[in-house]
């Protein structure tokens, strides 16, 4: 079943064109890392589906309603999490804070003025600060993380809103390999119970997570299949693979 | 964090203290001008701390607070006017005859009935903020910009009122002829009723205060200051929240207005000034704009001083006020209570001083953010 239904997204500013009619299908308890050389429309891809810009034409569909054109916070209410590029954690704030932050079963801000504490959280911040690696650190000031530890408050943080799909941009630039290794082992976990689409310029990383691969160019889809199939293709070995640029 | 600074019922302490001496001001001074003057700063302390709130929690410099203390000191010298006219014989206030006005304007009407007037020189100022909040955060304007918004709107609302003159009198104000009466009963400004009753509201606008930024509506406000696009992620409506916070802090600036025209039975364009609007960010900026109380006795401070060294020094103490402001600004970001701050943290993180925490712990506060 297609949680995720991308149709013939274009994006374009004036003439010129950022995504071109790209179509994508994601499949429930799947994990995508879409990869393609820089400029190939990756991060534009996930700002289309989050809504934080909107397409020229095209949709997106989520369990079959049309989430196009809707406010990020909308969409991130239907069950969408977002960890970006830049690591974006709430730096003068503690861990702890963060999490609490992340945890957004109640989003109006009328009633969380009268809302001290939140039920359940406790249970899940354990779980997630586990999961993380993080449980030591919760009062610690976000600011003061290390960046593999920011990396992963951003991607706990995510895992607290609950989402039934997760996007993630770059989630291991910059880590070391050992932080890579922690990181794969924390997505492979995750696909058991998530569906996510994973944006990686690491091929190794990619090699260790995913179970679809899909290859973007210059806005496009140019291949999607396995880890094997889409590395044999030699479309993708004269665009990408064979000038790989870490 | 061993900080104990940060420990929250170690800042209750500090605000039951504050109180009880504020509490305690009034049974030593018989002097009624020097009571009415420190009711004033109670005034002050309000707005700093509506400051505070929406500038140092929500991160939205509001550089025209005078609007909502301004547009509540005219709804409440509106009423206090309207108590000293008499619907039979003498409808209209002498400076609309002056103005050559015949009739009394129907915006006026409403103030006719005291409880009617007081309730819409809140409300006015109040549904003011939600408009104007809510077109300006939705279309995400945020920082300077947002400031720049406010300081303009200040300055359409001062012209406004100046020029519309037969209806407030332009450039010479209101002056209500008697004190506030409530119930039949006279709130003298040169009392320690005023005092108390100026008491009253700082208390209950600061406790609500302090418990709204420790709601979770106060960390999700936090969290906009720091990232608002991570938090429109996370499923919050940012503009909404920004919303609630600058009208939150209007309502408070709009108590203030009020209280400060029963105090001193007067108002005038003076009111919405840029200079006075921005003295009030420069109350929270000295005191800690982090810090609900530091914004208050900021407040309190540069007012006292101003009270009594501005007479002395003149024209040359805004100059004193704007080096020590620039002061303020350059070393300590987060103003006095900051200072607070780094000084509780050498006290109590001395012992752990050693881990590369703590190290780093005191730099960053060091540095200020």
């Amino acid at each position: 079943m297609g949680m995720l239904e991308i149709r013939d997204l274009n994006k374009s500013y004036d003439a010129i064109h950022i995504i071109n009619g790209f179509s994508l299908d994601v499949t429930e308890l799947t994990l995508c890392c879409l990869v393609g050389p820089n400029g190939a429309g990756k991060t534009t891809t996930m700002d289309l589906i989050t809504g934080r810009q909107k397409p020229t034409s095209g949709q997106v569909l989520f369990y079959g309603d049309d989430i196009t054109g809707l406010d990020e916070h909308e969409i991130a209410r239907r069950g969408i999490g977002r960890k970006f590029q830049v690591p974006a954690v709430l730096k003068d704030l503690s861990v702890r804070e963060n999490f609490q932050v992340a945890y957004s079963r109640t989003t109006n801000p009328l009633r969380n003025i009268f809302k001290f504490h939140s039920k359940g959280f406790e249970r899940k911040l354990d779980e997630i600060g586990t999961l993380a690696g993080l449980n030591e650190r919760l009062d610690t000031q976000a600011g003061l993380l290390s960046h593999g530890e920011t990396q992963w408050l951003e991607i706990g943080m995510v895992l607290m809103q609950d989402p039934r799909l997760l996007l993630m941009d770059e989630p291991v630039a910059g880590m070391t390999e050992i932080e890579i290794e922690k990181t794969a082992r924390i997505f492979n976990q995750l696909k058991k119970t998530h569906t996510l689409i994973v944006v990686e310029h690491d091929m190794g990383f990619v090699r260790e997570i995913a179970d679809v691969v899909t290859v973007m160019h210059m806005g496009s889809l140019l291949a999607q299949g396995t880890i094997s199939q889409v590395e044999s293709n030699p479309r993708v070995k004269e665009v990408y693979l064979g000038n790989e640029v870490h | 964090m061993t900080n104990i600074y940060h420990s929250k019922p170690a800042q209750w302490a500090v605000y039951l203290v504050f109180f009880a001496a504020l509490g305690v001001i009034p049974l030593f001074i018989d002097d009624a001008f020097l009571l009415n003057q420190f009711s004033t700063y109670g005034v002050y302390g309000m707005l700093a701390l509506s400051l505070a709130l929406c500038w140092g929690f929500g991160g939205i410099l509001n550089l025209g607070q005078g609007i909502a203390f301004g547009l509540a000191a005219y709804g409440m010298a509106m009423t206090m006017q309207m108590q000293a006219q008499d619907p039979e014989n003498d409808p209209i206030p002498p400076f609309m005859l002056n103005n050559s006005l015949d009739h009394l304007p129907w915006f006026w009407e409403p103030f006719w009935n005291t409880g009617l007037g007081i309730f819409l020189a809140l409300l006015v100022p109040t549904l003011f903020y939600i408009a104007f909040g809510s077109i300006m955060f939705r279309s995400r304007v945020s920082g300077p910009f947002f400031a720049i918004m406010t300081l303009a709107m200040l300055s359409a609302w001062y012209t406004l009122i100046l020029d519309i003159q037969p209806y407030t009198n332009g450039v010479n104000g209101i002056t209500p002829p008697r004190a506030l009466q409530v119930f039949g009963f006279e709130i003298d400004p040169y009392s320690s009723t005023s005092y108390w009753v100026v008491y009253t509201a700082l208390l209950l606008c600061t406790i609500g205060a302090k418990l709204l930024t420790q709601s979770k509506f106060g960390l999700i406000v936090q969290a906009v200051r720091c990232d608002a696009e991570r938090v429109r992620f996370l499923g919050y409506n940012v503009a909404f929240y920004e919303t609630v916070i600058y009208t939150l802090s209007g309502l408070i600036a709009s108590i203030a207005g009020c209280l400060w025209v029963v105090l001193v039975q007067y108002v005038s364009p003076a009111q919405m000034d840029v200079t006075f609007s921005i003295s009030m960010v420069i109350w929270a900026g000295i005191g800690g704009r982090l810090s609900l109380i530091g914004a208050i006795i900021g407040a309190f401070l540069i007012q006292g001083a101003q009270s009594y060294l501005g007479d002395e020094f003149l024209n040359t103490w805004l100059l004193i006020l704007g080096g020590f402001f620039i002061i303020v600004v350059r070393f300590l970001p987060k103003g006095l209570a900051g200072l607070l701050e780094i000084v509780l943290g050498r006290i109590g993180g001395s012992p752990r001083s050693k881990s590369p925490d703590a190290v780093a712990d005191g730099k960053l506060v060091a540095a200020g953010e």
